[in-house]
C-alpha cells in the first residue's frame, strides 16, 4: 500500500505540475522580483540545433512554473529556519525590518564616484555653490555586528577628500532605522523633516526652518522592494505621502528623449500606488530629468539635485524654499547631455546619493 | 538537460514516465531508447551524430568479435573497436589540451577547435569499451538486437554523469524485467533523495566555495571552509546523481550496482577508491590494470601499472594537468599505503586514520577543482604558509551562516543517519512512524528541492534596488 502510494504520488507531482505549466497563460513580470519573466522561446530548428531553445525553455519554466513565489517562501524558511543562514540572497530580518546586506566594499567605486562629481562640477559649475550629502543605507543603523558591512567611514573619508570644490553635508545622525520602510529600502516621506531642514539651512543661510503642516495620505498595503526578495510572509509598509498649498500647487515636467516635448504632471500621482512600485507615487518614479515647479514660490532661488530615488520622495519638502528644483538622474542620462536639458547659471546644486549607488557607482554615467 | 531541471523534472520525465508505463511491453524499450535520443539530442544536438555513430560502431564490433573465431580477426576486432572509440574520445576531449601544449612547448600557433565537450562521453564510451571487452573475453554474448545495445549505451538515467554501467550487469533486464510498486517505489525514494542532494546541500556548498575563492579577504579559515565546502560538494552532486540514476532505473526496472558506499568513512586511501565513484575503479582496475599484469608482476612494473592506471584516470576526469597530477597523487599514496602506510594505519585509532584520509581527499580536491599553481598557493595558505590573516570578518560570517549546512553534509555523508534509521525501524513503534510518514516526508523533500530548484533563478532587477 505504502508503495502504490509513494508511485502514485510522484507521478501525480510531475504530471500536475507539468499540466499546469502547460496550460496557465505566461506572466509578463514578476511583481516580487520586479523584474521581466522569461517567455516561451522562439522554436525553430536552428534554435533547437544551437541549444538556445532548450537553456531559454529551462529559464522558461524556472520563471513562469506555477506557485514560483511560493516555491520561494519554502526555499527561503528552509534556509532560515532549518539551516540557520545568516542570510538568503543577502536578506536578512531584524527587528521587523527586512535589510539587504551591501558587501562587499568597493572603494574603487566610491573612487570613481567621486571622479565623476568632480568631472561633472568642472564641466558645469566651476565657482558655484555645490554640495553633496550621503544618504546611509538602512543597513548602517541595523547595528548588529553579526552581518557585513560597507565601510560608511571611509566612504565619508574619501569623498570628503576628494570633492574639495563641495560642501559636504552629513545626514548620519539625522536618521534612524525607524526613518525607513520595514520591506523597502527608502526612507518614509513623513520622518524625513529633520533631513529636508538640515540639507536647507546648509545651503542657504537665511533659512529658518519649513512649514511642517501637512495633509497625509496614506496607502496600505504596500510591498516595498524587499518584500518580494524576502520570499516571506510579512506585514506590509504603509506608505505616507505629505501634502500641502505648495506641493498641490506645483507642475512637474518629465523628458524622456530629445525629440519629445517634457511631459507635464503633479507631484503625486495615484496611479503609481498600483503600479509594479507603489513608491513610484513620488514624482513618478526614476526619470532622467524632472522639473518642479514652485508656481505659488516667494523666492526665485533654483535647486538643481543630482539624485537617485530617494530624493523623490525629499525633494517636496525642499520645494517651499525655491521656485523650480530641477532632479537630474545620472543613472538614465550622461552627464555629457545635462547641458543640453539644463541651462547652469546661480542655482544651488547638490549631489544626493544613497550609500548603496555610492558603492555601485558603475551606474552613474 | 540534467535532472536537476525544471524541463526534465516537470516535462520530459513525465511525458517518459506515461508513455512507458502505457505502451505495451514489447514497445517499452523503444519508448525508452527514442526518450534517451531525444535526452541526448536536446543537450548535444551538435554531436548527435558522434553519439549514433559510437552506438552503431559497437554493436557492429559486438556482432563481429562474437562472430569471428580465431584469435587474431577477433584481436584485430577488438584493437579496432577500441581504437576508434578511444580516437573520438581523444578527439573531442583532450584534443585542445594537446593543441595547448604542443604550442606552449614548440610555440607553434595551432588553432584549437571550437567546440564544448561533449556530455557524457567519457561514460557512454567507457560503458561501450566494457561491452566489447566481455564480449571479447566471452564473458557475454554480443547482442544482436539492436535497439536492447543502442538502450544499453544510450539509456538516459545513466547516459551524462554514470555510474558506467557494465553490459552483463542489465543484459537480462535489457530482454525481461519486471515492473513492480515496490521496485518504482524504492526509484522514487533514490530519486527525491538524490535530487534533495544536489539541491539542497550541493548546490549551497558550492555557493560557499565560490565566495571562499572570489573574496577580497581571504584567510586561512576561509581557504579550508572553501576547501572543506567543495569536497562535499563533489561528493554530495556526484553520488546524488547516481543516486538519482539508480532511482530512475528502478523506476524502469533496471537494477544498477551501487556507485558510492560513505566514501568519507574510509580509514585509508585504498579503502576511499573502494567506496568512491565505484563503477569507474572497478572498470579501470578490470580493464586496465588486470590486463597489464596488476600486482602480481615485478615491483616495477607493478609500479608502471599503477602509473598508467592513476594517470588515466586523473586524465578521465578532465583534460587538463591539474587532474593527471590529481589521479597520480593517489596513484602514489596508494602505493605507499600497499608498500606500508596500511600496516601503520591499522595500528592507530580510527580517529586518526579518518583524519588522515580526509586531509588527503581535501587537498586532493582543491588540485582537482584548480590550476596547478593556484591549487599550490591555495593548499600553502590552508597551512599557514602565505602572508594572509587566520580569519576575517568575511570569514567568520561565512563560517556562522554555513555552520548547519556544512554539519549536516558531514552527518549525512557518513553512515550515522543510515545506521540511526535502522536501528529504530527494527522497533515496532519506529515501524509504523516510518511507515506512516514516509510518503510525506518524500513529497514534502521533493517540493523544498523544487522549491531551491526554483530560487536558482531568482534575479532581482539591480536597479529596483535603488
Amino acid at each position: 500500500m505504502k508503495n502504490k502510494i509513494i508511485s502514485i504520488s510522484f507521478i501525480g507531482i510531475l504530471i500536475t505540475v507539468f499540466l499546469l505549466n502547460s496550460i496557465l497563460p505566461a506572466k509578463a513580470i514578476s511583481k516580487s522580483e520586479r523584474r521581466k519573466l522569461s517567455q516561451f522561446p522562439e522554436l525553430s530548428i536552428n534554435t533547437v540545433l544551437n541549444g538556445e531553445f532548450t537553456k531559454k525553455y529551462e529559464k522558461y519554466l524556472l520563471d513562469q512554473v506555477a506557485l514560483r513565489d511560493t516555491y520561494r517562501t519554502i526555499k527561503t524558511l528552509s534556509n532560515f529556519y532549518i539551516f540557520h543562514f545568516y542570510d538568503q540572497h543577502g536578506i536578512y530580518l531584524k527587528d521587523n525590518h527586512v535589510f539587504k546586506m551591501e558587501y562587499p566594499y568597493h572603494q574603487l567605486s566610491v573612487e570613481k564616484m567621486a571622479d565623476k562629481i568632480n568631472y561633472v562640477y568642472e564641466k558645469y559649475f566651476n565657482g558655484m555653490n555645490v554640495y553633496f550629502s550621503l544618504i546611509p543605507d538602512k543597513n548602517y543603523y541595523s547595528k548588529d555586528e553579526k552581518y557585513l558591512f560597507i565601510d560608511y567611514d571611509n566612504i565619508e573619508v574619501i569623498l570628503k577628500k576628494k570633492l574639495k570644490n563641495l560642501k559636504y553635508i552629513s545626514l548620519f545622525d539625522c536618521l534612524s532605522l525607524d526613518d525607513y520602510y520595514k520591506t523597502d529600502l527608502h526612507w518614509k516621506q513623513e520622518n524625513i523633516n529633520e533631513v529636508a531642514e538640515k540639507l536647507l539651512s546648509a545651503m542657504n543661510k537665511d533659512f529658518v526652518s519649513i512649514d511642517n503642516e501637512y495633509d497625509k495620505k496614506l496607502y496600505y498595503p504596500y510591498y516595498g522592494s524587499y518584500y518580494g526578495q524576502s520570499a516571506l510572509p510579512l506585514n506590509p509598509d504603509t506608505i505616507t505621502y505629505l501634502s500641502n498649498n505648495v506641493i498641490d500647487n506645483a507642475t512637474v515636467y518629465y523628458y524622456t528623449d530629445y525629440k519629445s516635448s517634457p511631459i507635464k504632471t503633479t507631484i503625486y500621482n495615484q496611479d503609481d500606488l498600483l503600479g509594479v512600485d507603489s513608491y513610484d507615487i513620488f514624482l513618478s518614479g526614476a526619470k532622467p530629468i524632472v522639473e518642479i515647479n514652485n508656481n505659488i514660490s516667494k523666492y526665485n532661488k533654483e535647486l538643481i539635485i543630482f539624485r537617485d530615488s530617494f530624493a523623490s520622495s525629499l525633494s517636496p519638502l525642499l520645494l517651499s524654499q525655491y521656485s523650480k528644483i530641477t532632479l537630474v538622474d545620472l543613472r538614465y542620462i550622461s552627464s555629457d547631455l545635462v547641458g543640453d536639458f539644463i541651462n547652469f547659471k546661480d542655482q544651488d546644486i547638490l549631489f544626493l546619493y544613497n550609500t548603496l549607488i555610492i558603492n555601485n557607482s558603475e551606474m552613474i554615467k | 538537460m540534467v535532472f536537476s531541471s525544471m524541463t526534465f523534472l516537470f516535462c520530459f520525465f513525465p511525458i517518459v514516465l506515461i508513455l512507458y508505463f502505457l505502451v505495451p511491453y514489447k514497445a517499452k524499450n523503444i519508448v525508452l531508447l527514442i526518450s534517451s535520443l531525444i535526452f541526448y539530442f536536446l543537450g548535444e544536438p551538435k554531436f548527435m551524430f558522434t553519439f549514433i555513430f559510437s552506438i552503431i560502431l559497437n554493436y557492429i564490433f559486438g556482432l563481429l568479435i562474437d562472430k569471428f573465431n580465431t584469435l587474431f580477426y577477433r584481436k584485430v576486432a577488438i584493437i579496432t573497436a577500441i581504437a576508434i572509440n578511444l580516437t573520438l574520445i581523444g578527439l573531442l576531449k583532450y584534443s585542445n589540451f594537446i593543441i595547448e601544449n604542443i604550442n606552449s612547448l614548440f610555440s607553434s600557433e595551432i588553432s584549437l577547435f571550437k567546440y564544448a565537450l561533449p556530455i557524457g562521453i567519457s561514460f557512454y564510451t567507457f560503458q561501450a569499451i566494457s561491452y566489447i571487452i566481455d564480449v571479447y573475453r566471452k564473458e557475454v554474448s554480443a547482442q544482436t538486437n539492436f535497439i536492447k545495445l543502442a538502450l544499453y549505451i544510450s539509456l538516459f538515467p545513466q547516459l551524462i554523469a554514470g555510474p558506467i554501467v557494465r553490459y552483463k550487469t542489465i543484459n537480462e533486464e535489457l530482454s525481461m524485467r519486471k515492473h513492480s510498486f515496490e521496485d518504482f517505489s524504492y526509484g522514487v525514494k533514490r530519486f527525491i533523495f538524490g535530487l534533495s542532494k544536489k539541491l539542497i546541500i550541493a548546490d549551497q556548498l558550492a555557493t560557499l566555495w565560490t565566495l571562499s575563492i572570489e573574496t577580497n579577504q581571504p584567510s586561512v579559515i576561509y581557504y579550508w571552509l572553501g576547501a572543506i565546502a567543495f569536497s562535499l560538494q563533489i561528493y554530495f552532486d556526484f553520488s546524488a546523481y547516481s543516486d538519482m540514476a539508480i532511482g530512475m532505473g528502478r523506476m524502469f526496472g533496471f537494477h544498477f550496482l551501487e556507485n558510492f558506499n560513505h566514501p568519507f568513512c574510509s580509514k585509508s586511501i585504498t579503502e576511499f577508491w573502494r567506496r568512491w565513484h565505484i563503477s569507474l575503479g572497478s572498470w579501470f582496475r578490470d580493464y586496465l590494470y588486470i590486463p597489464l599484469g596488476g600486482n602480481r608482476t615485478g615491483v616495477l612494473r607493478w609500479g608502471i601499472n599503477i602509473f598508467i592506471v592513476w594517470c588515466l584516470t586523473g586524465f578521465w576526469h578532465g583534460a587538463d594537468w591539474n587532474f593527471i597530477l590529481w589521479g597520480l597523487m593517489f596513484g602514489v599514496v596508494l602505493v605507499l599505503e600497499k608498500i606500508f602506510l596500511l600496516r601503520l594505519l591499522n595500528k592507530i585509532p580510527s580517529l586518526f586514520t579518518h583524519i588522515y584520509t580526509m586531509l588527503i581527499v581535501v587537498f586532493s580536491f582543491v588540485l582537482f577543482n584548480n590550476e596547478i599553481i593556484d591549487a599550490i598557493e591555495f593548499i600553502k595558505s590552508m597551512l599557514f604558509m602565505t602572508d594572509i590573516p587566520f580569519f576575517t570578518v568575511e570569514s567568520n560570517y561565512y563560517l556562522g551562516s554555513y555552520l548547519y549546512v556544512l554539519i549536516i553534509a558531514i552527518i549525512f555523508s557518513t553512515e550515522i543517519p543510515k545506521y540511526i534509521f535502522l536501528k529504530l525501524n527494527i522497533k515496532p513503534l519506529w515501524n509504523k512512524i516510518f511507515n506512516f510518514t514516509e510518503p510525506i516526508m518524500l513529497v514534502i523533500i521533493l517540493l523544498l528541492s523544487v522549491g531551491y530548484m526554483v530560487d536558482s533563478s531568482f534575479q532581482p532587477f539591480l536597479y529596483f534596488r535603488f
